[in-house]
């Protein structure tokens, strides 16, 4: 897939280097891949977060260094490596593949591809040493993580807006591509290599755990959800995981900021690169669905949900409860974010058009991942059957409905009726696909390897 | 009327076939005990009963109910599973309400009787997260006595009790079979078995190797131990 999207990506480069300067494509390439290195690292750590809740009392990382004369500190160090090991063969070596297949019709050394991935690379080692190291250091230190936060905010501040210093100085792969100084990818070895340095030193070897006592909440919790019907009881126990676990900031910040990230990308290539998009509220409502299936995804695993396996309780009756923690959660959020684009935009008269795509996009996005993964939604990241039908019945939908919003200022009327009436058509599917929850998944055992897909 | 009733089950992972040609009645007021080595089968032939796993072949029945119907197989009994697996995020107290809740038991009361039973009470508001082994295992057996079932499917229910527990357990049980209830269990603590089975079944490779009462299958003054250990190392039969 990488491959495919960079040659493709590659074979157009000479038509968006018509729009968009040389030195802000690598801008933008180095700093994604640093982004992607610092979501990289921290997967890890949420990863270790899941595996703890999943698997119960049982921690895979915490486990490995109490029964084996293994350090904490050697396992960091050998995630790090497989880490940059397993993206580089994943990701680099297929985008310097793509990107190399178009070179020549996009007018791009072979030498110079090469020496891209190498930089692209060792941005996406530096995103993800930093990461690494934030994440050691918040199980030391507070202060000190806030401090180390302060000092990249300031040092990218100094960067841009205040344009103080030249970027290479805080992303030296930049600083090759300016100077061509192979200086500044020394620079940058050694930069990644004290970041994992400091994530291997700082990290901990020894870790108390507390008992936590709660007062009785659950029955209070099933009385205020009483308006929930028989799901009540299951949505109480439920909205209990959630809180306690130290979910429900993540979720709702998880959410809204990829919300916000992609007007964030949008106005970067509108007011950032000049480039004549204009991405109107109907646009971002469609997206609405696409963030649905990372929160329910993230909401599936809370719990290893063993226990519901010697009680009358269903896969189907828990994928609905999940459900309605998501709805429950991302509503008030989804309206939020429509308003709001609403209001940065100038375009409030579109705010109920947009609310009508977000909530069918939403429910029709999330119904079909409910359907398709029930309560095992990494399937759908790792199983290639179950990506491939949830492409197919979700992508082409919603990609009507985008490429419909972009024809409202050319075609208003007609872009209208397809708005409605594709939103129409999600609610309906929606509906059936909630119906056909039980039949699909009622006869299914929660144990953790599913029989269900 | 048997209670449980298991007719020609057959089961295989992938290539590996782990139960063969499975037959076996269990009758009301039995306590039955199915023993056998390590992977021999005990705790799929469990799963199967509850419905939590589909037979390849062959069907379990339980009070009439089918193992293909697991939600109507879970209301009817109750089930301690091998492993000790409350819910994390949710306390001692709130395991007990939840399951009541579900099991549609209005005296909440029970709660605190079972909690006081087995003696974490002090534990009641941790996490089961935070509490150790041997409190959740008890969670977990209050959870499957709580709505005081017809049928218990227990799976090393003495499993990470101190002796203290393990006979209070063990009286429990003893108490409800002599009420006319019905327990089936899978064990390997044969010295407790021993006390407790009016009806047992060895299973090895997957298949019933030997069934009967106490009485029957002992040969001289045989132990429950070297019924065992004589049945494991003959060949199966049909």
């Amino acid at each position: 897939m990488i491959f495919i999207l960079t040659a493709v990506c590659a074979f157009i480069t000479p038509y968006i280097m018509g729009n968009i300067e040389l030195s802000t494509i690598l801008l933008m390439l180095h700093v994604a891949s640093v982004i992607y290195g610092v979501f990289v690292g921290g997967f890890g750590r949420i990863g270790e977060h899941v595996m703890t809740r999943r698997l119960g009392q049982v921690n895979m990382l915490l486990q490995l260094p109490q029964q084996y004369p293994v350090s904490f500190k050697q396992v960091m160090a050998v995630f790090y490596l497989k880490d940059s090991l397993y993206y580089l063969v994943y990701s680099y070596i297929p985008l310097v593949m793509g990107v190399g297949l178009a070179a020549p019709s996009a007018g791009v050394s072979y030498r110079g591809v090469g020496v891209l991935g190498v930089t692209m690379f060792l941005a996406f080692m530096m995103g993800m040493g930093l990461s690494f190291a934030l994440s050691a250091l918040s199980l030391k230190s507070r202060r000190g993580t806030f401090l180390l936060s302060c000092i990249i905010f300031s040092l990218i501040l100094l960067v841009y807006p205040l344009d103080l210093i030249p970027a290479g100085v805080v992303l030296p792969p930049l600083g090759y591509w300016a100077s061509k100084n192979t200086g500044y990818l020394l620079i940058s070895v050694v930069q990644s290599a004290v970041l994992a340095s400091a994530g291997v030193l700082f990290m901990k070897e020894r870790f108390e755990l507390r008992q936590q006592r709660y007062t009785e909440s659950f029955l209070s919790a099933e009385t205020k959800l009483g308006f929930m019907g028989e799901l009540k009881t299951m949505l109480a126990k439920e909205w209990l995981e959630l809180v306690r676990s130290g979910s429900l900031f993540p979720a709702i910040t998880g959410y809204s900021g990829h919300l916000l990230a992609i007007y964030f990308v949008s106005w970067l290539f509108q007011a950032g690169f000049g480039l004549p998009i204009s991405f109107n509220v109907i646009f971002f409502s469609g997206f609405v669905g696409f963030m649905g299936v990372m929160t329910y995804s993230f909401l599936t695993n809370l719990e290893h949900n063993e226990y519901l396996n010697v009680v009358p309780v269903s896969v189907d009756m828990v994928v609905k409860s999940k459900l309605s923690i998501y709805l429950l959660l991302t509503s008030g959020i989804t309206v939020g974010y429509v308003v709001l684009i609403g209001l940065l935009k100038g375009q409030m008269s579109m705010v109920p058009m947009g609310l009508i795509v977000s909530a069918s996009t939403s429910l029709f996005v999330v119904a079909v991942t409910a359907y398709l993964t029930g309560l095992w939604t990494n399937t759908m990241f790792f199983g290639a059957k179950t990506i491939l039908k949830f492409t197919a019945i979700v992508v082409p939908p919603l990609t009507v409905i985008e490429i419909a919003s972009m024809m409202l200022q050319f075609r208003p009327q007609a872009a209208t009726q397809v708005i409605y009436g594709s939103s129409l058509i999600l609610f309906i599917a929606a509906a059936l696909i909630f119906n056909r929850l039980e039949a699909k998944w009622r006869g299914t055992s929660f144990s953790y390897v599913s029989t269900g897909v | 009327m048997p209670v449980i009733e298991v007719t020609d089950i057959n089961k295989s992972f992938g290539e590996t076939q782990v139960l063969k040609d499975i037959n076996f009645t269990v009758k009301k007021g039995d306590f039955y005990g199915l023993f056998g080595p390590n992977g021999a089968g005990k705790t799929t032939l469990l799963r199967i009963i509850t419905g939590q796993l589909a037979p390849d072949k062959g069907e379990a029945l339980t009070m009439g109910v089918s193992s293909s119907d697991p939600m109507g197989v879970k209301r009817l009994v109750g089930i301690v599973p091998e492993a000790e697996t409350p819910p994390t995020f949710l306390t001692a107290r709130e395991t007990l309400e939840l399951t009541c809740r579900i099991r549609h038991v209005d005296d909440l009361g029970r709660v605190d009787e079972w909690l006081r039973f087995f003696d974490i009470t002090d534990k009641a508001d941790v996490l089961c997260r935070d509490i150790s082994k041997g409190q959740r295992q008890k969670v977990m057996l209050a959870s499957a006595f709580i709505h005081e079932p017809e049928i218990l499917l227990v799976d090393e229910p003495f499993i990470n009790l101190d002796p203290i527990y393990q006979r209070k357990v063990r009286e429990y049980l003893r108490g409800l079979v002599s009420e006319g209830r019905t327990v089936f269990m899978c064990t390997h603590i044969l010295e407790i078995a021993e006390k407790l089975c009016t009806q047992i079944a060895v299973i090895n490779e997957g298949r019933i190797v030997s069934s009967g009462s106490m009485d029957e299958l002992r040969v001289g003054d045989e132990d429950l131990e070297d019924i065992f250990l004589r049945v494991v190392e003959q060949p199966a039969v049909a």
